[in-house]
């Protein structure tokens, strides 16, 4: 196994060599390990996100070592759990960059954590890939070396709401959230694309995930005359409450909305089954069953390299593993093309051109670090659930 | 709507009252104001869940379980936390200890459990009639729980010798009382209404390690408000609790209801340090 | 006493070797050090000042995360410029610290009215509704999605400079802190603490002293947000965790309760401990309160009891209390004003009990007044009355020509009254020096701000503190016993302690209640004789006894109570020979 919580003899060992000579001498960089540092929350209230991620993670770089590497170099995964705590997150970033010496950063994985992370990683010039979808936590000029290997909130926005605007043909829209940054962020931003695209926002709030009854904010929106609520909130029981009110309301509205509407713990913690339908989430058409029930090719080989390696996916969703399996594979591509300097990275990932990832294409350009295509942010029928992946919604027949 | 504020009103503050009540049985047995109160409600539900989802207890063993192991850990709290610091009461050492052991049993339940609510199973698999179970379960909870100790206190000489400690530790010993034994009794009896009050309302509540914090501020209001030792305090104070939380809940949303039950507690309670129905407080030279 | 040129260093060890190894840490050239040490400061900076409240005044603050948070966001939004104009770091960091030491008094004001587990409680509902407005108030905090830190101008922009920003500050609230522990100030919180009822017999008002202390607590709480916001670069309400509420109040009772250096090591090791055991860290709050659960079972006095070797030496197993009564008139002062104190007419009843029922008594200057009767006549009720405990239904107390105010314990020290308890109310962990300081309270001059940075005023306040204890425990025959800990005392000892802090007030009337009990027949013969000095010293001298012998061998006046009335009064001898107070209970 080459992943280590935390090697800190050999990575500061080597670090000091290279500070010693000045610069890093080449003998020492064609054999010494890439580093990686990656910072998911493996626990704590955000962590279903970094446990799925984690796996594919562990999954790819295990492979790439088995096949020698990069060139010779091993990649040596250094974990930090965030715990859900941006706190832990400015510490681990200040360990991976400066005790442990990695090359390229891998998270953190929620945006509560890298809104206080990206910021101090940018300082230190280290190369950096998250998936979090926070829009200003990509910006070319206040932190060139961040880069996105998922869409941003924007993107998920414009498809979720042209599906519900343009697709379904509703135009009084409820949108609420949970009051985590990435929850009131969603919001903000997403009312007034609503109110571009001439639909009515009838109900906008950001109502505490920790609050046991959510009928009175339902009744708003119903009382507002909504025709489809948008929830935007990774917590699951929040969005399975809000799924369980609309049922006992016996309310007929779609909810459109975040992709954890369709986790298996949104799943659990509904009080009928019936309560799933007319909900959907966001998912990525590379990671959802097509009108032939199938997933696209290199999603198809994927699942069956899972269930080969015995990857868990029944309660988590597969475009996590996915993402979180695409990103070794990609810095390990980058490294191999252009070496593991942060110039070299960022010189590379700048130049990105359609990386072909089982989540997604990756395209990254000097002037946009916003690496993942439009059309691929697609709507799910989160009822059709089955081995992490769902059925596109209706309207997507193609 | 108005049938929701009441319906869920009540329901929450059944929680509340039973939770109360679990402070005041500590309280009585031993003046000593338990931290351990929201984490027996906290409890109930988790462990509900664990018995009757996980290992698939039938509902009846499940509860019996459920608060076989709240008397259990009602007596652990008793042995570790509350008798060696019984000595220097004025020191308010409780404070801590039963702070410091709520919090290792939370902190255990997070890492063990997980720290996402999980959902609490259906008790009773019958059609819904007027109300839902999960809203008169708790209230009924609460009204057995009353009569059960209006019951134990009138009328049984156990029940007896628990009001004379209450009354008077010291004179209650002198009395020949076995006061030792009784306060474990009453530890005991106090897990069995904390995790009741979990287990009844854990379909509103669900699951989830988080309901400590909130339990132990929202059980304590009312027992604050009505008077330590007063379960009539807590039983008026707990509903009025729920039905205001969630009619202000209801009027002007969740953060303003959390805001405005927090600065009325204050008020009241600087207004009248004792509660609106305490004593006077003791002789201090 | 010797005099040791070094003798100022000692006990500062500790922080000497901290101090010096914090300014050599940018040596370690390693960043990530840097900044969990520039967490560690920013964290003692806040626990500093919750020292004061929980370590030293005993108030169970547990949502002290609160402050951090408001002091986080107002540097945060006042440097950002989204609200107001763009103000300095150093001047919003400035306006976090008062914002902070208002908040600090609104947080710790209940502390005044309620009773320990219900402040705790509301310190816990500020922590949460701080959060809560952080989430709701969107136009100014961002609500979720949080504002960016201040950042300082250079060079204390990043990395050590940040670091050498932080660790000045750490520095300067550990000075301000060590020099308010050793003040009168300090004194009256641990009074407060471990005997609040004593404490105020001397003059403590726990009001003001409190309000004071929870201003400076809330002031270093503020500025620590300030720095948090600028170290976390980003701050979002999910970042002032409850968790850190409890670091902060664990490292103080780890640390040990009233030591500065005991919670700056437990801050230190719970900042630290996390990040060097990485299998640990899902574990670290079950692990706090693991360790608070056996601090609080095992070793109540933390860190700082190990690190007091001092206190460990065997004291001398026989050991005798020569009072020295020669003295007292340098102690109290030569040339005294005093007219005696005078109560009349008296009552006070609980429920429908008469306690006290139209009680005449003249206690003059230069006498004892010997007050009798048997259980449940009145006696120390009739203490309680005069010391201000108790507020009597009719009547009046006199100093003088002076009403006292009826109840208003705390304001008797200022009238000169002192008294002593029937059970010693001793602070047990300070030292037998430092409880006999606390009776010399108001003699203070210095202001808390002047004993904050060691003005003038304060040192000479602490001088002359310092020299009049030790006269008074000379007097009283204890002071080889100075730099002893109050509970490792014997019975015996404290009750002549508590004669030496009463003595610190110059006391116009000294109250003592029942002083010989549990004394053998050698102390007091003692007792008696100090006592005897200190009313010809000028002060007048009420004496509640049991010991009939004692009582007629030292007063000059007797009164004997029973069912709140005076049964007789007059000299030792006219009472020996009264025939009712002979046939009830003189028994002779």
């Amino acid at each position: 196994m080459s992943i280590k919580r935390r090697q800190v003899l050999s990575g500061s060992a080597a670090g000091a060599v290279s500070l010693a000579t000045g610069l890093a001498s080449p003998a020492i960089a064609a054999s010494e390990p890439i580093r990686i540092g990656f910072l998911p929350a493996l626990t704590g209230a955000s962590s279903s996100t970094g446990v799925a991620m984690n796996r594919g993670t562990i999954l790819a770089v295990d492979e790439i070592n088995a096949a020698g590497g990069v060139d010779g170099r091993k990649l040596e995964l250094i974990v930090r759990d965030t715990q859900s705590d941006p706190t832990k997150a400015v510490n681990g970033v200040a360990e991976l960059i400066h005790r442990q010496k990695v090359h390229v950063i891998w998270g953190p994985l929620n945006s509560g954590e890298a809104l206080a992370a990206t910021p101090l990683i940018a300082r230190e010039s280290m190369p950096q890939v998250h998936p979090c979808w926070v829009d200003t936590l990509i910006d070319v000029k206040k932190y060139p070396y961040a880069f996105r290997n998922a869409p941003s909130n924007q993107q998920i926005g414009v498809a979720a709401n042209h599906y519900v605007v343009d697709v379904l043909k509703h135009k009084k829209v409820a949108v609420v959230s949970d009051t985590t940054g990435y929850g009131t962020a969603s919001v903000e931003a997403y009312v007034p694309m609503l109110k571009e695209k001439g639909a009515t926002v009838v109900y906008q709030g950001n109502v505490d995930a920790a609050n046991p009854d959510l009928k009175p904010e339902l009744l708003r929106m119903r009382d507002g005359g909504a025709e489809a609520i948008m929830p935007w909130s990774v917590n699951a029981g929040f969005l399975a409450r809000i799924c369980n009110t609309r049922g006992q309301m016996g309310w007929d509205v779609p909810i459109v909305g975040q992709t954890t509407l369709g986790s298996g713990q949104t799943k659990a913690l509904l009080e009928k089954p019936e309560y799933w339908n007319k909900v959907y989430s966001n998912n990525f058409r590379n990671c959802c069953y097509g009108s032939n029930g199938k997933l696209p090719p290199r999603a198809a080989a994927f699942v069956e390299h899972l269930q080969k390696t015995k990857v868990e996916m029944g309660d988590t969703l597969l475009w996590w593993i996915a993402c979180g399996y695409d990103a070794p594979h990609m810095i390990a591509e980058t490294v191999k093309a252009a070496g593991s300097g942060p110039k070299d990275i960022v010189g590379y990932w700048n130049k990105l051109k359609a990386w072909p990832g089982i989540y997604g294409d990756i395209t990254w350009t000097p002037e946009q670090h916003n690496g993942f295509p439009d059309d691929e942010v697609v709507m799910c029928e989160v009822n059709s659930f089955r081995d992490g992946a769902f059925n596109l919604a209706p309207g997507y027949g193609s | 709507m108005l049938e929701s504020i009441v319906s869920y009103g009540l329901a929450v503050g059944a929680v509340y009252a039973l939770i109360g009540i679990t402070y005041n049985v500590m309280f009585s047995a031993s003046r000593v104001f338990s931290f351990t109160a929201g984490m027996l409600g906290m409890l109930g539900g988790v462990l509900g869940a664990l018995f009757i989802t996980r290992l698939g207890l039938p509902v009846a063993l499940g509860l019996i379980a459920t608060v076989a192991c709240g008397a259990i850990i009602g007596v652990i709290t008793e042995f570790v936390a509350v008798r060696p610091v019984l000595k220097n009461l004025e020191q308010h050492l409780y404070v801590l200890s039963t702070l410091a052991f709520a919090l290792l049993v939370q902190q255990f339940t997070a890492i063990e459990w997980g720290t996402d609510a999980q959902p609490f199973p259906r008790l009773f698999q019958i059609e819904d009639s007027l109300v839902d179970q999960k809203f008169w379960l708790p209230v009924v909870a609460c009204v057995a729980t009353i009569v059960g100790l209006e019951i134990l206190y009138r009328h049984t000489l156990v029940g007896r010798a628990f009001l004379a400690i209450s009354e008077d530790n010291y004179a209650a010993r002198a009395l020949g009382l076995p006061e030792q034994r009784l306060r474990i009794a009453s530890f005991a009896l106090a897990g069995v209404i904390g995790t009741l009050a979990g287990f009844t309302g854990g379909e509103v509540l669900l699951a989830f390690f988080g309901n400590q914090s909130i339990l132990n501020f929202y059980g304590f209001v009312p027992v604050a408000l009505g008077g330590m030792g007063s379960n009539r305090g807590a039983v008026v104070g707990g509903f009025a609790l729920g039905l205001f939380q969630q009619a202000a809940n209801f009027l002007v949303g969740g953060v303003f209801a959390a805001v405005a039950v927090f600065v009325v507690f204050i008020i009241i309670l600087l207004a009248r340090p004792e509660g609106l129905a305490g004593a006077v407080s003791a002789r201090r030279v | 006493m010797k005099a040791r040129p070094l003798a100022w260093l000692e006990g500062k060890r500790t922080f000497i070797l901290l101090a010096l190894a914090g300014a050599a840490l940018p040596l370690m050239d390693d960043s990530y050090i840097g900044l969990i040490a520039t967490r560690a400061c920013i964290y003692w900076i806040l626990v500093a000042g919750l020292n004061l409240v929980v370590g030293f005044a005993g108030q169970i603050a547990i949502g002290w995360v609160a402050l951090l948070t408001l002091g986080a966001y107002t540097t945060a939004v006042l440097t950002a410029g989204t609200v107001l104009p763009v103000v300095h770091p150093f001047l919003a960091l400035a306006i976090s610290g008062a914002a902070g030491a208002m908040f600090g008094v609104v947080v710790g004001l209940p502390a005044l009215r309620l009773r320990t587990f219900y402040f705790a409680m509301t310190t816990l509902g500020f922590a949460t509704i701080v959060t809560q407005v952080a989430l709701a108030w969107k136009g100014v905090t961002g609500g979720g999605i949080g504002v960016p830190g201040p950042v300082f101008p250079a060079p204390f922009d990043s990395g050590w400079g940040f670091y050498y920003f932080c660790f000045a500050l750490a520095v300067v609230s550990t000075w301000m802190t060590a020099n308010i522990a050793v003040s009168r100030f300090g004194r009256g919180l641990v009074a407060i603490r471990d005997a609040e009822v004593a404490g105020e017999a001397s003059g403590v008002s726990k009001r003001s002293l409190l309000t004071t202390v929870f201003l400076f607590s809330g002031a270093l709480a503020g500025v620590a947000g300030g720095l948090f916001a600028s170290l976390q670069s980003y701050i979002t309400p999910d970042a002032f965790t409850f968790d850190l509420s409890i670091l902060f109040f664990i490292a103080i009772l780890i640390g040990g309760r009233g030591s500065i250096v005991g919670p700056l090591l437990g801050t230190i090791i719970l900042t630290v401990l996390p990040e060097f055991a990485a299998p640990l860290v899902a574990w670290s709050t079950f692990l706090y309160a693991a360790l608070l659960l056996a601090i609080v079972l095992a070793m109540p006095g933390g860190i700082a009891d190990l690190l007091d070797v001092k206190n460990r030496r065997p004291l001398e197993r026989h050991r005798e209390i020569v009072p020295r009564p020669e003295i007292l008139p340098r102690l109290l002062g030569e040339e005294r004003e005093n007219e005696g104190l005078s109560l009349s007419n008296i009552t006070l009843s609980f429920g429908g009990v008469r306690a006290i029922a139209g009680l005449d008594l003249e206690i003059r200057p230069g006498e004892v007044h010997g007050l009798i009767g048997p259980n449940g006549s009145g006696k120390t009720t009739t203490l309680n009355v005069i010391s201000g405990y108790y507020a009597p239904q009719s009547g009046e107390v006199r100093l003088g020509k002076m009403a006292l105010p009826p109840g208003a314990p705390q304001r008797r020290a200022s009238f000169r009254i002192a008294r002593t308890f029937q059970t010693p109310r001793v602070i047990g962990a300070e030292s037998a020096l430092d409880n006999v300081k606390t009776g010399g309270m108001i003699d203070g001059r210095a202001s808390f701000a002047e004993s904050l940075l060691t003005l003038p005023r304060h040192r000479r306040d602490e001088a002359d503190l310092h020299e009049r204890a030790m006269r008074a425990l000379t007097a009283v025959g204890l002071e080889a016993l100075a730099d002893v800990r109050a509970d490792r005392l014997q019975h015996s000892e404290l009750r002549f302690l508590e004669i030496g802090r009463a003595l610190m007030l110059r006391p116009a009337c000294l109250l003592l209640d029942e002083p010989a009990a549990g004394l053998s027949a050698e102390e007091i013969r003692r007792l008696g004789t100090l006592i005897k000095a200190i009313s010809r010293a000028g002060t007048a001298v009420l004496l509640v006894e049991h010991h009939a012998d004692l009582i007629f061998d030292i007063c000059d006046r007797v009164t004997v109570l029973n069912l709140g009335k005076v049964l007789a009064a007059g000299t030792p001898a006219e009472i020996r020979s009264h025939r009712e107070v002979v046939s009830a209970y003189l028994g002779a």
